[in-house]
């Protein structure tokens, strides 16, 4: 995939601070709700998961449709999101 | 198994897991369902061949079933040449030796004892060639192979039982081979089927047993082999069987591969599979072996069989195919048929019963008037018919039904002149004439007539009205129908009584036909209408962006008119420019005719609208001509390409001053207008950068006009770092300029074919003093 979202480039272009869970690509309201009522409401709260996942795609999209039942694409975008993030800042 | 799986402790499902190969991460409450879940999938991968193994007698049996159904088509729809040739490719490619010698394994005589000793050992398997084989005899073929021709006696009825799996009682080698190892006598036994007649050479066992293994890796290959084996012979049933025997023998020589592909095929049989287990093991170097592999790694039998089809080389396994499909689905289509076949009968009946007159008349349930000379009010001819004469009277109908018929066809056809109705005198016409039935007078026809036209009154099931016509001598069509004695006896007289099919239908073929011709004619209508309405639109469509064009091309011509009277009446120190002169600069000579109308529009805007240039009649070199005077005043400045100064600080110490410039690569923003439709604006926009940043290095430009952002690639960073500098807060024609570092890999994600090195950008014009 050789252009990312607009969400994306925003959420990789600096660090994520204290930013929302819906502000992560592939997360919209309604994965941002559930993902909330889950406990996770901040996007560092996804990463942390992202990272206890080891990075791994399979298991961190896996997680994602269990926990907020999210499509593929959505997950895949998700998953892209924080791995940029980690490239960049971690 | 899995079901412990959700009752484990962390632990144990962590090594649970790293015994499966996945890396060890840590469990806890978010992620052990997941886990959890992994493990349950990987475990039911693992348990699932386990489970299928059990099928492999049913599978087999159904290979058995099935490979010998497919085997007889097959033998019966090849012809003799095409397996010839491709026995000759097949034997020239890859297994030389082995498919010349496996035909002639019959004549030996002392291999029989031997083949015993390997065909023996798995009873099961030996059933799907052997029946096989039993189809391979049943089908005669031309082509016989002469010298096996006085053996025949001596292998015929050994294979032959073999068919029945009644192998003890038939063929003695058989019973004695199921109590030897197979796997021992397997090289044996394939070199000495190789061997030529009334000699046994066993001298390479090894490359014969690997050629046939080779070319007998899948189903497909041992079908290809079976129809070989089908055509060599009138004999088939010996060479067939040595060469089956020979085949299986190979095949169970590596029995323990199979695992995979039992899950995947469930209606192989041990055989085939261990066949097509064989597969990755012989190098393949014909195109025999593509096919292989293809089907041994879907490895369904029917899979197979149709991906075999479409190749070139076996043609024949298309037909096969097709009456495969015949035969599998026999039941389904015959319904089909038998249903298709119920409604054709309905409608055959439908239309058969409707025109069939005959029937309707003869029916004993009619009701017929007959004059009794006991009743007074009876009159023969007008309310009641004398009883020898109904008789008649039906065969007039019968006569006349016909023609009535005929006409109303044709009515209903839309011919011209014709009338869905007989008239009494057409009647008597039609009728008398004829010699035979109607053979008498004209009075008796008339009165026949009359007792008809009763007879018809008092039925009206027998589909014929009588009926009486508005208008007698104009062709006219309308008509009414009687349904008294009284008002037929009274319009008899008139002379307007005829008779009509009372529900006058339309033939099938006229019925289409009309209805085709008016759903032609709709869609000749619509689409005509259609076709305008798509013309006028894309007319007007042209018509407007002509406009467009048109004014756009006055607009630019009026900017370059000003522009060079602007320039000239500067440079010339004249205060005026001729009008024509200014044309021939801007139009070059070829298109000066092609651009007047466009000239005119663009000297009459002039006039009228501009301020600055005003026309008048000067004499220019003793000759009076008009001329643009050049009013507003030299000082004002330019309109285009100004830098207007700074908005803010970018020298070294201002806050707004990155002190290291990251990336070579910049954005600048706000540098045109998104509506900017100047073909030249990268031209124009390069030039003014360069022209601003002239002591950088800058290697590419480009304009994105979407996002109204301008890239700049620069050699190095610092290069960069200048151009930042010098544009950053800029106004440029009323607009800031925002400068912004980007990432090289961005750049090159975006302009991958932008420049890494080399010449660096320069002006394409002389550079132009412009104000500070």
């Amino acid at each position: 995939m050789s252009s990312t979202s607009q969400k994306h480039r925003n959420f990789v272009a600096e660090p994520m601070g204290e930013k929302p869970v819906t502000d992560l690509a592939g997360v919209g309201e309604v994965l941002g709700k559930r993902l909330e009522t889950a406990g996770f409401d901040k996007a560092y709260v996804v990463l942390g998961q992202f990272l206890v996942l080891k990075k791994d795609k399979e298991l961190f999209q896996e997680w994602m449709k269990e926990t907020c039942s999210a499509n593929s694409k959505q997950s895949a975008d998700c998953y892209q999101c924080l791995k940029d993030w980690c490239d960049e800042f971690l | 198994m899995a079901d412990q799986v959700d009752s484990m402790s962390d632990a144990e499902l962590r090594t649970k897991l790293a015994e499966h190969g996945f890396p060890v991460m840590p469990i806890t409450a978010s992620t052990r369902k997941l886990l959890v879940k992994k493990l349950k999938m990987v475990l039911d991968n693992k348990s699932k061949p386990r489970n299928s193994v059990d099928n492999k007698v049913e599978s087999r049996r159904s290979l058995a079933r099935y490979s010998s159904g497919e085997e007889s088509d097959l033998d019966s729809t090849n012809n003799v040449k095409e397996r010839r040739g491709r026995r000759a490719t097949t034997g020239g490619a890859m297994l030389p030796p082995v498919s010349n010698k496996s035909r002639r394994i019959p004549l030996k005589k002392d291999s029989p004892a031997k083949r015993d000793s390997d065909k023996g050992s798995e009873s099961e398997e030996e059933k799907a060639p052997v029946r096989t084989h039993e189809k391979v005899e049943t089908v005669t073929t031309r082509r016989v192979t002469r010298t096996y021709a006085n053996d025949q006696d001596d292998y015929e009825t050994g294979s032959d039982s073999d068919v029945d799996s009644d192998k003890k009682t038939s063929s003695p080698f058989r019973s004695s081979s199921r109590s030897s190892d197979y796997i021992s006598s397997t090289l044996p036994t394939n070199d000495a089927s190789t061997s030529p007649p009334k000699s046994s050479i066993f001298s390479r066992p090894s490359l014969s047993h690997s050629n046939y293994t080779s070319n007998l890796s899948s189903s497909d290959q041992l079908n290809s082999i079976r129809s070989r084996l089908g055509l060599t012979s009138s004999l088939a049933d010996r060479p067939p069987l040595s060469t089956y025997t020979s085949n299986y023998a190979s095949s169970t020589y590596q029995p323990s591969t199979s695992g995979v592909d039992e899950i995947e095929s469930p209606y192989l049989s041990n055989f085939t599979r261990r066949l097509s287990s064989l597969k990755p093991d012989p190098p393949k170097p014909s195109s025999f072996l593509d096919r292989d592999t293809t089907n041994g790694s879907t490895l369904i039998p029917r899979r197979s069989y149709i991906t075999g089809v479409p190749r070139s080389d076996i043609v024949d396994y298309k037909a096969v195919n097709d009456k495969k499909f015949l035969k599998n689905n026999l039941v389904s289509l015959a319904l089909v048929a038998l249903v298709a076949l119920f409604f054709f009968f309905l409608f055959f009946m439908y239309i058969v019963k409707k025109n069939d007159i005959t029937s309707v008349v003869d029916d004993q349930n009619i009701v017929v008037p007959i004059c009794q000379l006991n009743i007074p009010g009876n009159r023969p001819g007008i309310n009641c018919v004398p009883k020898e004469q109904v008789g008649y009277a039906k065969d007039l109908m019968k006569a006349i039904h016909p023609k009535l018929m005929a006409r109303t066809a044709a009515y209903k056809c839309g011919e011209p002149g014709a009338l869905p109705y007989l008239t009494g005198k057409e009647i008597i016409e039609i009728a008398c004439p004829q010699t035979d039935t109607f053979s008498r007078n004209y009075d008796q026809c008339t009165t026949d007539l009359n007792n008809l036209q009763i007879l018809l009154v008092k039925n009206p099931r027998w589909g014929l009205n009588v009926v009486q016509l508005k208008n007698v001598y104009t062709k006219d069509v309308e008509y009414t129908p009687l349904t008294s004695t009284e008002a037929v006896v009274q319009q008899r007289n008139k002379g307007s009584v005829a008779i009509a099919l009372s529900d006058p239908s339309t033939p099938i073929s006229c019925l289409f036909i009309n209805t085709l011709y008016s759903a032609g004619s709709t869609f000749v209508v619509v689409g005509i209408i259609s076709v305008l309405v798509l013309g006028l639109q894309r007319l007007y469509k042209y018509y407007l962006s002509y406009q467009k064009k048109k004014s756009e091309e006055i607009y630019s011509m009026v900017e370059q008119i000003i522009d060079v009277i602007s320039q000239e009446t500067e440079d010339s120190g004249e205060p005026y420019i001729s009008v024509d002169h200014v044309r021939d600069t801007l139009i070059s000579p070829q298109n000066r005719e092609k651009m007047s109308s466009t000239w005119d529009a663009a000297v009459k805007f002039i006039q009228k609208n501009e301020s600055r240039v005003r026309m008048e009649v000067q004499s220019v070199d003793g000759e009076d001509c008009r001329v643009w005077r050049w009013v507003a005043s030299h000082s004002s400045p330019k309109r285009s390409t100004s830098w207007q100064g700074q908005a803010f600080e970018t020298q070294e110490g201002s806050v707004n001053n990155l002190t290291v410039s990251p990336t070579p690569c910049l954005k600048i923003r706000h540098m045109f207008e998104k509506n900017d439709t100047n073909p030249n604006l990268r031209t124009v926009i390069q030039d003014v950068i360069l022209e601003k940043c002239d002591r950088c290095n800058i290697l590419h430009i480009d304009i994105e006009r979407t996002s109204c952002c301008v890239y700049v690639k620069c050699a190095t960073p610092t290069d960069a770092g200048v151009v930042y500098k010098s544009l950053h807060g800029w106004w440029y024609e009323g607009r800031l300029i925002t400068v912004k570092y980007l990432r090289l890999e961005r750049y090159m994600q975006r302009f991958p074919n932008s420049p890494s090195s080399g010449p660096y950008l320069k002006p394409s014009r002389l550079r132009r003093s412009w104000d500070e």
